[in-house]
């Protein structure tokens, strides 16, 4: 039970960096039905900028954050504006077309930052707690605490402001909204902004976790785009869902199997989302004659 | 036709001159070079041709060589009876990571592909049979009687002429009725199904497919390297095998080649700089998704269309090509009657909406029935639940004396319901001529094997198909389309060409939704013609029609739907003065309540 137990907190704090890397995807997704495969590349570089702010201009770590997440906000908006044409379009030549940007991406990383990656120190230098005998890293708490906070004014913003009303029309129908006077385009934009936003976030978080390197953005990418489909392609809930689930599903895989968690991490994906193309809150599709 | 052949005669023999011309490093250079060009062939097949988003063609190109390393040095297996059963082996996994594209597509199916490709990755890297990180050496080089193998000028012919072969299959299966069923199905799953297709398994034979190019190209690796590492599988060169198959044009194999070979040698410009030649192929992808989807390939085509727009290569004015007229088919005796098709007790409910509710209806064989009704009173729904479209909530469908609740679109088809779409769903980059050729073949994908086995029964059998094709194109007076685009086509000549599409299985029972939307008076007086001379071969009509006067005229049996429920059924004149059906078509205060609700609904599925 204390296993299990430590096994779980352990899966939380990545699964709360799936959480942030599939609610990009799914923002994204839902309001301009885009697949972006350069996400996770997009996460690599939001943790590279972070943390060479962080560590080379010696800026605090949460300002250090917020220029990453400005820096990828412009790229997002970059790669939106170049594939606009293919908008509403033909879905699989905009997701290569974003594959297309990922390869670039990770290869601008190696340009600049080298091949080898580094290694970020703990921005929270204290001790574990000990809660019930079991160990809690406080650097956990501030990632889940972020992730939280990240994701509450996401929907604060989605449901309560005039900008994330619009992107939920757009969302629904983007002919009606722009029937009503909506940019469609602007409001494309503004999601693609906020998704690698959410990407930069995720990337600086997960420095300290892992090492910043440039392929991290493949396994990053990835498990948080499986986790997105897990909980349901474009519903918000379900990528906090499908985060955590792959998170912690990646944590007992790590114990069990060693090595070989990352085989069976996909696997049980796969079989999940064979049984239940859906996900856990996705809308049936219904054909369309 | 003699230019072709002879551009072909010419590349063959550079080719088999090229390595008079290479030192030894640059024949190794070309030995990869061809396999990447088979490996692009492969993923052309599955993902230009099939529309099956495959991000694992890597992973089994991998599979191929790792098996045949294990194989050889592992078991003390010789070198082609390692490669044999390596063949197996990735057959058996590309069928396996062909599985969820029953159940998905597109995007779903790119990350659960790129799932398990990573999957196999993190595998070889672990396993200790597959020699770690390190990966295996020492396979011992393929031999064959007379040829050193170990030689790279010898293997470059060996792969030349591998490459040969696998390039002219793929250019076979395209041309021939399994491509033709793949291209259909990439352009218009639906409407493939219900033109008889057998979806699913298709998708199977498409990931085979990949996989035996995969597994030729893995082979070949392992006998040319005569080692392998995890870094085979590495998804960066799914991506550039993915950049190559794009750039070099997806829906078109030599594009693929092409592709491969620039991209290749690109890289090979750029050795000392692989981090520019990553960003240059990045942004190559980019470039070309949007400013030319069809890659390298349709440049020609492009090249032309912008000449003609300048005003430099003059349009061919010859007088536009006309619709011709019907011509009838011969009469049959009217068969005896009997119920072809029951819908007992049918519901269909999607969430909280009930677009059917215990629909009770028979229809007799050889009548013509019209089925009308306000928008989304649940018509379209009724005719998606009897071609297998949608499987119904409750209540059965009986076609003749078979059970067909819930068949599969193709089954459906093949039991002889055909139909046409309200919408028009003709497959866009087929012509007219193979729109119909996709209809007219009866033949089971799994009757496949004759493309491994006999080639020529294949080719003779598309002959056939070619001429029924000519006959029918003659009988709906398509001919002088045959070549065409469907999109190119104005609408009301489409809508013939569905009606054709539809009658090329020789159904007994045609479902038309409404035929005459967007058709002129002239056309609707061609269209009842058609319809008429359709049922007088033997052949069940059911029309969905907002027509009335067609449906006055055509039909000897009209039934009438508001809200998802028969409320009528009988002669045009009985149901024209029923009351229940004035209400529902001029409405009170009670029916107007309800009908918006559904048209709404209906507008957004």
């Amino acid at each position: 039970m204390q296993v299990f137990l430590q096994t779980f907190i352990g899966g939380m704090s990545l699964g709360a960096i799936y959480a942030l890397v599939a609610l990009g995807f799914s923002l994204v997704f839902r309001t301009m039905g885009l697949v972006n495969f350069s996400h996770g590349n997009v996460v690599m570089i939001g943790a590279y900028l972070a943390s060479t702010f962080y560590l080379s201009t010696k800026l605090p770590f949460a300002l250090a954050m917020a220029l990453a997440i400005g820096g990828t906000g412009l790229i997002g908006v970059i790669i939106e504006r170049v594939l606009r044409p293919l908008e509403n379009k033909d879905f699989d030549l905009m997701l290569i077309g974003t594959i297309g940007f990922g390869i670039v991406l990770e290869a601008v990383a190696i340009i600049i930052w080298g091949a080898t990656g580094n290694a970020v120190p703990n921005p929270v230098p204290t001790g574990p707690l000990e809660v019930l005998g079991l160990r809690i890293r406080t650097y956990d708490l501030v990632v889940l605490a972020i992730a939280t906070a990240a994701a509450v004014l996401l929907v604060f913003f989605l449901q309560s402001t005039k900008r994330g009303a619009a992107m939920q029309a757009v969302a629904m129908d983007h002919e009606a909204a722009t029937a009503v006077g909506i940019h469609v385009g602007r409001s494309n934009a503004i999601a693609f902004m906020l998704g690698a936003g959410l990407a930069a976030l995720a990337g600086g978080l997960v420095g300290p976790l892992l090492y910043v390197n440039p392929t991290m953005g493949g396994a990053l990418g990835i498990k948080g785009f499986a986790a997105a489909i897990l909980g349901g392609f474009g519903s918000i809930p379900g990528a906090i869902v499908g985060g955590f689930a792959i998170g912690v599903l990646d944590a007992f895989t790590a114990g069990h199997f060693q090595g070989y968690s990352e085989l069976v991490t996909f696997l049980v994906f796969t079989v999940v989302i064979m049984i239940r193309p859906t996900g856990i809150f996705g809308e049936r599709t219904v054909n369309r004659a | 036709m003699k230019l072709r052949v002879a551009g072909i005669g010419v590349l063959a023999v550079l080719a088999w001159l090229l390595p008079y011309q290479l030192d030894s490093y640059l024949i190794h250079v070309a030995n990869v070079v061809i396999l990447f060009a088979i490996l692009a062939i492969g993923l052309g097949l599955v993902m230009g041709i099939a529309g099956q988003i495959n991000l694992a063609q890597i992973a089994l190109f991998g599979v191929a060589s790792y098996a045949t390393a294990i194989l050889t040095t592992r078991a003390g297996f010789g070198f082609w009876t390692a490669a044999a059963l390596a063949m197996l082996i990735v057959a058996a996994i590309g069928l396996l990571i062909g599985t969820p594209a029953l159940r998905m597509q597109s995007h779903y199916l790119g990350i659960v592909t790129l799932g398990l490709a990573l999957a196999l990755t993190n595998w070889v890297t672990n396993a200790h049979i597959a020699g770690g990180a390190e990966g295996i050496t020492g396979i011992p080089a393929p031999t064959l009687p007379g040829i050193d193998l170990r030689n790279d000028y010898f293997f470059y012919y060996l792969e030349l002429i591998v490459f040969a072969l696998a390039l002219a299959f793929g250019l076979f299966v395209v041309r021939t009725p399994l491509g033709r069923k793949m291209r259909a199905m990439r352009d218009d799953s639906l409407a493939a199904g219900a033109v008889g297709v057998e979806v699913p398994q298709l998708r199977m034979t498409a990931f085979f497919l990949a996989s035996i190019y995969g597994g030729v190209a893995g082979v070949l690796y392992a006998g040319l390297i005569r080692y392998v590492a995890p870094e085979t599988f590495s998804i960066a060169n799914m991506f550039l095998l993915l950049a190559m198959v794009i750039i070099g044009g997806r829906q078109s194999l030599v594009g693929c080649v092409v592709g491969a070979v620039a991209l290749s040698l690109l890289r090979e410009v750029l050795v000392d700089y692989p981090t520019y030649a990553q960003v240059a192929y990045g942004t190559i992808v980019v470039l070309t998704v949007v400013f030319a989807p069809t890659g390298l390939a349709g440049l020609p085509v492009r090249a032309r269309g912008l000449l003609q727009r300048l005003g430099w290569l003059r349009r061919d004015t010859g007088a536009p090509p006309k619709l011709g007229d019907f011509r009838p088919y011969d009469e049959v005796e009217r068969p005896a009657e009997q119920v072809i098709l029951r819908i007992d007790d049918v519901s269909m409910h999607f969430r909280g909406l009930k677009a059917l509710q215990e629909v009770t209806m028979e229809i007799t064989s050889g009548e013509i029935r019209g089925v009308v009704g306000p928008n989304g009173s649940g018509k379209t729904t009724l005719f998606n639940v009897v071609s297998g479209l949608y499987r119904p909530t409750s209540g059965r469908v009986w076609l003749g004396e078979r059970d067909l609740t819930a068949a599969r679109p193709h089954t459906l088809a093949r039991a002889g319901v055909a139909r046409t779409f309200q919408n028009l769903r003709l497959f866009p980059l087929l012509t007219v001529r193979e729109n119909l050729l996709v209809a007219l073949d009866q033949t089971s994908v799994l009757g496949s094997w004759r493309y491994a086995l006999w080639q020529p029964g294949v080719w003779r059998h598309d002959r056939a198909l070619r001429r029924q094709a000519d006959e029918l194109l003659d009988r709906f007076g398509l001919t002088a389309f045959a070549d065409a685009a469907p999109g190119e086509l104005p609408y009301g000549t489409q809508r013939r060409v569905e009606i054709a599409r539809a009658m090329a299985r020789h159904p007994r029972l045609l479902l038309l939704d409404e035929p005459a939307a967007g058709l002129n008076g002239e056309e609707v007086r061609q269209l009842s013609e058609i319809v008429r001379s359709i049922r007088s071969t033997g052949v069940t009509v059911v029309l969905i029609e907002h027509n009335m006067g067609l449906v006055m005229s055509l039909c000897e049996r009209v039934t009438v739907f508001a809200s998802g429920r028969v409320i009528a059924d009988g002669t045009p004149a009985e149901v024209a003065r029923a009351p229940q059906v004035v209400e529902a078509y001029l409405g009170d205060s009670a029916m107007s309540e309800d009908v918006p609700v559904a048209t709404a609904t209906e507008a957004t599925r």
